[in-house]
C-alpha cells in the first residue's frame, strides 16, 4: 500500500523545505524523500519548514532550520524529512508552525515548543531567545487540545475550555490601532495569557493569521479577534481587542463544522459541508470572482476594505480537507485535490506561475487519490496514491 | 508604480545588527529586507530576494536620520564646526 504512495511536494523550497534533497523551487509536484515509509496523519508547514506527523505520533521535519524549529538540536537546514526526537519520548498529537518555530501538542495534552522566541512566541522563558530542543511550555496548567501558531504569537485551548495566547507579534499593531484604548495583556504577552470573553462558550479548535486569532467552539460558534486589516474578521473596526463572535446569518445560518486561516484571509466549512471564504482577495485568495470589496494597498493611499463578508466557493462543496499556505490554499474534494491563490513560486502546482482565482484540480495529480494535503507558507505538500493500485480505476 | 503588498511599520521589522538590516517575513517563505542605510537616505521599499513583492516601509524618516546622527560620534573639531554654524 504505502509503496504505491508519495507526497508530491511543489512551490517555494529556499531551504529545503519540499523534502526533496535540493533547494531549487519546483513549479509541478514532484516526490519528496520523507526516508522512513509510515503512514501519516498530518502534513503542515511554516515559513520555510515542513512537518509531518506520523500515525504513531512521531514528527518528521525538514527545511528552514536557522532559529531551531525544526527541533533536532541544531540550526542547519535539513533538505530531506528526518526524525524530530521529543524529550521523554513523548508521541504527538498536534501540530502547528509558526513563521519560524513549531509548537507541538503531545498526546498526553502537554504542549512543546522550538524555533524563535524573539517576539515569546514559545511562551517559554523570555530569556531563551531561541531553541533547537523542544521546551515543554510549562505554564500551561490543563491539558489542552488544540494549538495554532501564527507569524509571530500563539494560540491553545484546554480541556477545560479556556483559550490562551502568547506571543507579542500583534502588539505593535494593537498599540497603533487601538490608542487610545488600552491594549490587553493577551497581545503583550510572552507567556500564555488567559484570552478573555469567551468563559461562557465551549471552545473547541483554535486557527492563526498573520497577526489574528480564531476560536471555534463546540457548538459550531466562530469568534474572532486582531488584526482586520483585510476584513477577515468581519468588522467594520480595524482591530478586535477581544474575541467577536462572527454572526451566524454570515456563514449561511449554519453551524461551522472546521476553519482554516491563512496570512490574511479565512476559510469556513459549514455543517453542512459548505466552503465559505472572506478577507484578503487581491492574489484569489478566496477562491471566487466577488462580491468582495477588498482592495490592494496601493501607493501611498492606504484603503482598507469596510468589510469583506463570507462568501460561498461552489466547488468546494462537500471538500474533507482544507488546507491555507500564506495566500494559497489546497482542498481535497472527491479524492482529489484543487489549489487556489497566489501561485508566483508554483505552489499551486498547475506549472504556471499565475495565480488561480477559482478552485481548480492540479492537473499532475488528477491520476491519483489524494489522502492527505499541507502547505507551508509558500509552498504545498500532497500524500498520494495511484489510483490504479487501490483498484478503483482500472 | 507597483502596488505594494502591504504596509509594514518599523517597529515591526526585525533587526539584524551583523547585516545592518531590516527584515519582514514575505509570504513566499523569504523575508522583506531593508538596510539601515536605505533608511537613512529616505528609501522606504523593501523588498524579497525571491519574489516580485515589496513592502511599504512607514518610519518617520526625519525621527531616523536625526536619531543616527545623535549617536554617530563627533570629533571636537566637528563639534565646533557646529557650534560656530
Amino acid at each position: 500500500f504505502l509503496g504505491e504512495c508519495a507526497i508530491k511536494c511543489v512551490g517555494a523550497n529556499t531551504y529545503g523545505q519540499l523534502g526533496q534533497g535540493h533547494g531549487e523551487d519546483q513549479f509541478e509536484p514532484q516526490c519528496s524523500s520523507h526516508g522512513l515509509q509510515r503512514s501519516l496523519r498530518v502534513i503542515t508547514g511554516g515559513g520555510g519548514h515542513s512537518v509531518l506527523l506520523t500515525e504513531s505520533g512521531d514528527l518528521l521535519v525538514c527545511g528552514q532550520n536557522h532559529k531551531g524549529q525544526l527541533g533536532l538540536g541544531h540550526t542547519s537546514d535539513v533538505m530531506t524529512f528526518n526524525l524530530c526526537p521529543l524529550p521523554g519520548s513523548r508521541t504527538v498529537h498536534q501540530v502547528s508552525c509558526g513563521w519560524d518555530f513549531t509548537v507541538i501538542l503531545t498526546d498526553d495534552g502537554q504542549v512543546l515548543a522550538c524555533g524563535s522566541n524573539a517576539f515569546g512566541q514559545l511562551g517559554i522563558s523570555p530569556q531563551i531567545k531561541h531553541t533547537a530542543k523542544p521546551l515543554l511550555i510549562k505554564s500551561l496548567g490543563d491539558p489542552v487540545i488544540s494549538v495554532a501558531a501564527g507569524l509571530r504569537h500563539a494560540l491553545a485551548v484546554t480541556g477545560s475550555g479556556r483559550v490562551y495566547q502568547w506571543g507579542t507579534g500583534l502588539s505593535t499593531q494593537a498599540r497603533r490601532l487601538l490608542t487610545p484604548q488600552p491594549v490587553p495583556v493577551h497581545f503583550t504577552s510572552k507567556e500564555p495569557c488567559l484570552v478573555p470573553g469567551l468563559d461562557q462558550e465551549t471552545p473547541h479548535r483554535v486557527a492563526a493569521g498573520s497577526a489574528h486569532c480564531v476560536c471555534l467552539t463546540v457548538s459550531g460558534a466562530v469568534f474572532l479577534w486582531g488584526c482586520n486589516k483585510h476584513g477577515q474578521l468581519c468588522s467594520t473596526e480595524s482591530f478586535l481587542a477581544l474575541p467577536t463572535l462572527l454572526d451566524q446569518s454570515l456563514v449561511n445560518g449554519e453551524k461551522v463544522s472546521a476553519i482554516y486561516s491563512g496570512w490574511t484571509h479565512l476559510v469556513a466549512q459549514t455543517e453542512s459541508g459548505r466552503v465559505l471564504t472572506w478577507g484578503r482577495a487581491d492574489y484569489g485568495q478566496l477562491g471566487r470572482r466577488g462580491p468582495s470589496n477588498d482592495s490592494a494597498v496601493a501607493g501611498t493611499d492606504v484603503s482598507y476594505p469596510v468589510t469583506s463578508l463570507p462568501f460561498e466557493v461552489r466547488t468546494l462543496n462537500g471538500a474533507t480537507q482544507i488546507v491555507c499556505g500564506s495566500e494559497h490554499n489546497l482542498a481535497i474534494v472527491g479524492n482529489q485535490v484543487f489549489s487556489w491563490g497566489w501561485n508566483e513560486h508554483g505552489m499551486c502546482g498547475d506549472g504556471s506561475f499565475g495565480d488561480i482565482i477559482q478552485p481548480q484540480l492540479i492537473p499532475t495529480l488528477k491520476s491519483f487519490k489524494a489522502l492527505l494535503i499541507g502547505c507551508g507558507a509558500g509552498h504545498s505538500m500532497v500524500l498520494c496514491c495511484q489510483k490504479n493500485s487501490e483498484g478503483f480505476v482500472s | 508604480m507597483s502596488v505594494f503588498h502591504d504596509e509594514v511599520e518599523i517597529e515591526d521589522f526585525e533587526y539584524d545588527e551583523e547585516t545592518e538590516t531590516y527584515y519582514f517575513p514575505c509570504p513566499c517563505g523569504d523575508r522583506f529586507a531593508i538596510t539601515k542605510e536605505d533608511l537613512e537616505n529616505g528609501e522606504e521599499v523593501a523588498t524579497c530576494p525571491s519574489c516580485s513583492l515589496i513592502v511599504r516601509v512607514v518610519y518617520d524618516k526625519e525621527q531616523f536620520v536625526c536619531g543616527e546622527t545623535v549617536d554617530a560620534p563627533m570629533t571636537s573639531e566637528a563639534k565646533l564646526e557646529v557650534a560656530q554654524t
